[in-house]
């Protein structure tokens, strides 16, 4: 079991590449037969990657939660599923290459320094930090998918004033349709992250009797959630929309991936677990 | 084959020229009367605003081009075109130029959808008018399959290639949904009524009009079901529109940056589309600084339409290809139009189901008998087919090839006997 692992291990940041350049190929060319061959690639690169994380979770005795190369193979997958999801729903065509390049280097990531733990620390054995984790990162793949859509959105709405019909003007679906599709992420990942908080607040007085409500994590994600909570409350009553509200999105992404590198790596924080 | 084909066309002759023998739906079915008189038993009138060409297969080989220009000089009387206006084509390569015009790669706007649609018409006023026979109904349908795998299996009519056409397909790269938007169009001359057409076209929810003069406009809203603004009020209602396409003829500016910036505060920031597709322009070029407006002029649109054009010159190397299929696959079908092997064909389709049945049914007879089955019912085949197979003969060593041939295709056709396929006598 454990070559296998290896092995897919390996193989996963290779499928990912290939089914990026299968999507980047879409983008350049737009030939009617790509369409399906191109889902193709991605279901077989998913499908691999499911098994891979149910083969790690059964010869390690822990889902793949409890470092970050490991949380980066689980990132990979829910933003590739969230956008194979994405693309089945609203059929749209162009955007994968910009998404898809995202797991690529995750996995990338991953697959170079993922060690074969068994030992984990007690702490990390918990169902509740499970479900954390789970909803966090479903959070964060929404997030990160809404700031990608939010990029094409400003891209396409720049080369539109300024005349510029090239590839971006003929592949990428229209504005209202980038704008949708950022906030709709934006929504599934508020949703999510608020259910890792709650979940999170939980278990922390659990795990850490004696942590601090000052904790640059806390902080850092209360703020991440203050902001989507405002561009969401934004949208649906006051008057914010297209620009405003796909730079706020990228604004949270951006503040997101700061908050998670100070308060894992930087900072001392209870949620330093690396 | 003796297909006779002659165009006129917008590479051969100006505008002026074409026009001068251009012939109006009404004036087709006369010229097919005189073509038919004249001994062309069957063709095509194809008569558009670009090109008039004649199509004709005639009774006997003496006919030539020069009296289909004949013809169509006598019946048109224009003095001014002569020999060199004209383009002329006979047998495979009359049908190909047919295919070109029908995939559209020799329009003037390469591609061009619109002559697809009106050779298709031009077939149904031969057919109507009894001037289509056997040949020309396959090439027909030959020249609609070409037509439409052109469509299908290559680019060649994708992308907005006219100013209008871009400016509406423009704002689906803004819009995901032009059937909750709202659209304003300034001006009911040429230019005004295709966009407003192509907005009706592509579902725009609601569509109002206004023109200086109020009948114009009152004309063009009872074509499109289009409301119909004065014009001295326009500027204050254009916070109420997510598109405006302007196309007057105005010597001065009719939406100014300040109507626009108040418009867009009316509605919220609601994104706005302006298409300026007039000269001089009518919207003020400095609206484009404006956050959520779309600012576009002819230039702007010129710029979409060359870069199609461009894409659809790329693929006519691939239509291009589907003609010399097409061709081929045609001309194979008409060279099995000959009398020798239609005879061998048709004889060994009946001996094959004679064969069959004998088989079948000899058990039912002594072993005497059986071989009295196999005379009689060859005899009853050789009866049957002693006619049909003279007549064949008889057409082929006349020369009259049209008249075999479509004898011969009719035959191919009731029994199913076309080469390469084996016969379906069940």
């Amino acid at each position: 079991m454990i070559s296998a692992i290896h092995t897919i291990n390996i193989l996963l940041p290779l499928l990912y590449f290939t089914t990026l350049i299968v999507y980047f190929y879409d983008f350049l060319k737009a030939e009617k037969k790509l369409i399906n061959i191109k889902r193709v690639f991605l279901f077989i690169t998913l499908f691999l990657h499911l098994f891979y994380i149910v083969l790690r979770t059964i010869a390690f005795d822990h889902p793949p939660i409890t470092n970050v190369f490991e949380i980066f193979t689980i990132l990979a997958i829910t933003i590739s599923f969230s956008y194979f999801l994405v693309e089945l729903v609203s059929d749209i065509r162009g955007t994968g290459p910009f998404i898809i390049i995202l797991p690529f280097i995750f996995q990338l990531i991953s697959s170079l320094f993922i060690q074969d733990l068994v030992e984990v620390k007690d702490v990390l054995r918990s169902n509740l930090l499970g479900f954390h984790v789970i909803s966090a990162l479903l959070g964060y793949s929404g997030f990160t998918i809404s700031a990608v859509y939010g990029f094409l959105y400003l891209v396409l709405y720049k080369d539109i004033k300024l005349n510029k019909f090239g590839l971006i003007f003929n592949r990428l679906p229209n504005l209202e349709v980038l704008e949708r599709l950022s906030l709709y992420s934006a929504v599934i990942g508020f949703i999510a992250l608020t259910m890792a908080i709650v979940i999170g607040v939980i278990w922390l007085p659990i795990a850490f009797p004696h942590f601090s409500y000052t904790d640059p994590k806390l902080i850092g994600t209360f703020l991440v959630w203050i902001l989507y909570a405002a561009g969401i409350i934004s949208k649906v009553f006051g008057n914010w929309r297209g620009k405003k509200l796909v730079m706020l999105s990228i604004t949270g992404f951006t503040i997101a991936i700061f908050s998670t590198i100070l308060s894992n790596f930087l900072a001392q924080s209870f949620h330093s677990f690396y | 084959m003796n297909l006779i084909a002659i165009s006129i066309n917008h590479r051969t002759a100006p505008v002026e020229l074409r026009e001068a023998v251009y012939l109006k739906e009404d004036e087709i079915r006369p010229f097919i009367n005189l073509a038919k008189e004249n001994q062309i038993k069957e063709g095509l009138i194809l008569s558009t605003c670009n090109r008039t060409e004649i199509f004709g297969i005639p009774v006997n080989n003496e006919a030539s081009h020069d009296k289909f220009q004949t013809l169509l000089l006598s019946f048109k009387r224009s003095q001014s075109i002569n020999e060199q206006h004209f383009q002329k084509f006979v047998s495979r390569d009359a049908i190909k130029h047919l295919f070109s015009v029908a995939t559209g790669i020799d329009s003037l706007l390469i591609g061009d959808n619109q002559v697809f649609k009106q050779v298709k018409d031009s077939f149904q006023i031969s057919e109507k008018s009894n001037f289509s026979g056997y040949i020309m109904h396959r090439i027909f349908d030959a020249a609609i399959r070409t037509g439409k795998r052109a469509i299908s299996e290559t680019a060649i009519s994708e992308g907005a290639v006219t100013v209008s056409y871009a400016a509406v397909q423009l704002t689906e790269k803004i819009f995901s949904n032009l059937s909750k938007k709202s659209a304003l169009v300034i001006g009911a001359g040429e230019t005004g009524e295709i966009a407003a057409k192509h907005l009706s076209e592509k579902g725009i929810g609601s569509l109002a009009v206004t023109n200086r003069t109020l009948e114009k406009a009152e004309s063009l809203s009872q074509k499109l079901n289009a409301k119909v603004i004065p014009f001295s009020e326009f500027c204050d209602s254009i916070y109420k529109f997510d598109i405006i396409i302007s196309a007057t003829s105005s010597p001065e500016i009719l939406i100014r940056k300040d109507d626009v910036n108040n418009a867009l505060k009316r509605r919220s920031n609601n994104p706005m589309i302006l298409m300026d597709i007039a000269v001089p322009r009518d919207i003020d070029p400095a609206t484009k600084e404006i956050d959520y407006v779309f600012y576009h002029d002819l230039d702007s649109l010129n710029i979409i339409v060359e870069q199609n054009l461009a894409k659809r010159k790329l693929e006519i190397p691939k239509v291009e290809k589907i003609i010399e299929e097409e061709l081929d696959n045609f001309w194979e079908w008409y060279n099995s139009l000959q009398a020798a092997p239609a005879i061998k064909d048709l004889r060994d389709f009946f001996e094959e189901i004679r064969k069959d049945e004998v088989e079948k049914n000899k058990n039912k007879f002594s072993a005497d008998d059986q071989e009295k089955l196999d005379i009689l019912t060859k005899r009853i085949i050789n009866k049957i087919l002693h006619h049909p197979t003279v007549e064949l003969r008889k057409s082929d060593e006349s020369s009259a090839s049209v008249e075999t041939s479509t004898k011969i295709g009719i035959i191919r056709d009731l029994f199913g006997i076309h080469p390469g396929n084996n016969s379906e006598k069940e």
